[in-house]
């Protein structure tokens, strides 16, 4: 074969800038870490990629809304504990009350105790948290109990998205834990024992003594509630920790360049283009007409 | 019998002749980079003057040492790879549209949106929170709309390349007719018209790498030049293309008639920067673009039909939080966020229904669980798998379109090895026959030299 200058031109140029773009695409692997780049460096892992960021993107979002709305539902559920700590005052102060050797006097004093039991009550059913009212159902943004003790809360659930098939519901229901929805209105209960023993009326003391128990169940019902739902949110916690951690593995194995290998490539491209450079330094140098 | 004159007559036509070779080769050796020099060899031969012993030698004229086989295949291989080319650059750029690698695309901006739609359902008595969410499908409808328009703009920027290039395949046309003119006026004159043909052959390869390209002698002995398939030089005569839209607004490709008039000639155009521009306009961007107004279309509006169907904080209902038109086309270059949502917090539709307002947030969660329902009209896809697979597909092109342009140039790169080997100028040859012809030079002045002394000598001895 007729070999020419334009050949050996051509040839020098096409291997250099061959190897220069071989080298050019290891470096990026080497110095991005990412072995996808670009869509068209691996299609199908590109695609792959983008679900899993997007699934990443969706259980990080998760993670944040449970820590966000955790922090009322424990607020409602330690609220209703100590509802539930003064309903059993309450009905110490009943009995109490109903003892036939007590006089009048005695009695109102009693009474002044459960009036501050009550007020103590009304301030726990109109507990805020972070985004609200915590009792008010979706009505968050108004005092759910008046000083009379009228519910205008409703019993609505406060849901959010954490990765369950049906929305969660994470408040607990004031309409439940304290009104007549729920069996007794708390509140009610409560004004009864103080008038019975501000009346000095015995029959009506002991006739609030099962309506206070029923009162304080009702409270307990809706805290051990309270604490499934965090039990809950905790559970899915654990279980979308899990799936990010799953995430950023699949992610990493998919997209990922393997460093010791791309740093190995690196390496070896590297050298091959230094030899190239100087094979081609000798073949442009080798001409006949300069031995003339 | 030749006397000692006709030695003197043999000396001058050899120190004519190697000159011609010497000089030959002296344009050989300057020539030796020019862009499509075709190498020439001194055609000598020996000169009949009636006598076999006085026979010199004549300088005949030179060959230009070319091959038509391969130079048309140079021409086609040319074609094919700057097609590949220019559509890969397009490609290339259509690409980085749709990166996701680096974090910042349109698949982070969506998943962002649906993360909006859950924070909503954490708070939805704060304003914040609302705000946050049309500052999502904000940023969602502004990263569409970018995505779109680069895409029309590229196709509009091809547009204007694909007119371009016509001209300059015209403006070939032109020239290489009136070459094809002076190269038979130079050839009837006797004349090899090397620099001419020379030329021509590097206007057919520049024609050839703006169109698909054929070249062949008809019968009457003319050159013909077609492109596309429709002849646009023959005879010295060059016709010409012309540029026009289809009503799909793809390009339409028409090969203008002599007698006024077009032929349309699109579906012939395969190669060649227009073939390129041709298959990078109209399938790939095209079909890029339906993908992702079809992406945006479904998406948007399974948003809205969610969004309607909830109350905002005012207690409103059934508006929409995106507009996007009542059908796919245009819909990634023209989506935004609603004029009945936009910059009011308020109504952001978070509560299922008029009586769980402000606190509700049944709605927010059910838009926030869009991100896990099928979107797509066949209900088959989520979102993020159908935005995925765009990525998918593009990413298979482009590779495809790599591939491609790396065959065709080892093609070319073969290709333009054979015509290099067949007609390009080798110094080492080049300065053999430098010494060739110099040495036959000085033999040529010592022929010379010896029949002058010699006549000196019989003029000296005669005339004393």
């Amino acid at each position: 074969m007729r070999v020419t200058e334009g050949m050996r031109y051509d040839s020098v140029t096409n291997n250099l800038s061959e190897v220069s773009s071989r080298q050019a695409a290891a470096a990026q692997q080497a110095q991005t870490g990412l072995r996808v780049n670009l869509p068209s460096d691996d299609p199908i892992a590109a695609a792959q990629l983008a679900r899993l960021s997007a699934s990443q993107a969706q259980v990080t979002a998760r993670r944040g809304t449970i820590s966000s709305v955790r922090g009322d539902t424990e607020l409602a559920e330690s609220s209703l504990q100590q509802a539930s700590d003064l309903m059993a005052t309450a009905k110490e102060l009943a009995v109490q009350g109903g003892n036939g050797s007590l006089g009048a006097s005695e009695r109102a004093s009693l009474a002044l105790q459960v009036k501050d039991i009550r007020d103590q009550m009304l301030g726990i059913a109109n507990a805020k948290g972070s985004s609200g009212y915590l009792f008010g159902g979706s009505q968050t943004q108004t005092q759910p109990f008046s000083t009379a003790g009228a519910f205008t809360g409703d019993d609505q659930d406060h849901v959010v998205d954490i990765g369950n098939s049906t929305p969660t519901a994470v408040n607990a229901s004031g309409a439940k834990a304290f009104t007549a929805a729920g069996g007794r209105d708390v509140l009610g209960d409560l004004d009864s024992l103080y008038t019975a023993l501000n009346s000095n009326d015995t029959v009506g003391i002991s006739a609030t003594l099962d309506n206070l128990d029923a009162s304080r169940a009702q409270i307990t019902t809706a805290q051990s509630a309270a604490g499934t739902i965090v039990n809950r949110l905790d559970a899915s916690d654990a279980i979308l920790s899990n799936a990010q951690l799953q995430n950023s593995k699949s992610t990493e194995e998919v997209g990922s360049a393997d460093a010791a290998a791309a740093y190995t490539n690196l390496t070896q491209l590297n050298n091959a283009l230094q030899q190239s450079v100087s094979v081609s330094k000798s073949i442009l140098d080798m001409a006949a007409f300069k031995q003339f | 019998m030749a006397g000692l004159t006709s030695l003197l007559n043999v000396a001058r036509d050899a120190l004519t002749a190697q000159s011609y070779g010497l000089g030959v080769t002296g344009s050989n050796i300057s020539n030796a980079s020019t862009p499509g020099y075709v190498r020439r060899v001194a055609l000598l031969q020996t000169q009949d003057l009636g006598s076999q012993a006085s026979g010199s030698v004549v300088a005949t004229g030179l060959q230009r040492v070319t091959d038509d086989f391969i130079d048309r295949r140079e021409f086609a291989a040319t074609g094919t790879s700057s097609a590949a080319t220019t559509r890969d650059q397009t490609l290339a750029s259509v690409e980085s549209l749709f990166n996701d690698t680096g974090g910042t695309g349109l698949g982070s901006s969506l998943s962002n949106l649906f993360s909006s739609f859950s924070s909503l359902a954490n708070n939805p008595t704060d304003t914040t929170t609302r705000s946050n969410v049309l500052a999502a499908a904000d940023a969602f409808s502004q990263q569409v709309n970018s995505a779109g328009s680069a895409i029309a703009q590229s196709q509009n920027d091809l547009k204007t390349q694909a007119q371009q290039t016509i001209d300059q395949v015209n403006q070939r046309a032109q020239e290489i007719a009136k070459l094809d003119i002076q190269i038979s006026q130079a050839t009837m004159e006797g004349n090899d018209a090397a620099d001419l043909k020379d030329q021509r052959t590097q206007k057919l390869l520049n024609i050839s790498s703006l169109i698909n390209t054929t070249t062949f002698t008809d019968a009457q002995g003319n050159q013909v030049v077609q492109v596309a398939g429709s002849t646009i030089v023959e005879g010295g005569h060059a016709g010409s293309l012309s540029l026009d839209l289809h009503a799909d607004g793809s390009l339409k490709l028409n090969a203008n008639q002599s007698g006024g008039g077009t032929t349309e000639i699109t579906q012939f155009l395969t190669g060649g920067t227009l073939g390129g521009i041709k298959e990078a306009r109209d399938t790939d961007l095209f079909d890029v673009s339906k993908k992702l107004d079809q992406f945006v279309f479904d998406t948007a509006t399974a948003i809205n039909t969610q969004h309607a169907a909830g109350v905002g904080a005012d207690g409103g209902t059934g508006r929409a939080l995106f507009d996007v038109g009542g059908a796919p086309p245009g819909a990634a270059l023209n989506l935004k966020v609603s004029v009945d949502v936009f910059n009011q917090p308020d109504k952001v539709a978070a509560a299922a229904n008029v009586f769980s307002v402000p606190g509700g947030s049944d709605n927010a969660v059910a838009m926030a669980k869009l991100a896990d329902v099928f979107t797509n009209t066949s209900a088959t896809r989520t979102a993020a798998q159908a935005y995925g697979d765009i990525v998918g597909s593009i990413g298979s092109t482009r590779a495809n379109s790599q591939r491609d342009v790396d065959t065709q140039k080892a093609i070319l790169t073969q290709v333009q090895s054979m015509h290099q080997s067949e007609s390009g100028v080798s110094l080492d040859e080049e300065m053999v026959a430098l010494t060739k012809y110099q040495n036959a030079y000085q033999a040529a002045s010592k022929v010379l030299n010896v029949a002058d002394s010699l006549l000196g000598d019989l003029m000296t001895s005669v005339g004393r």
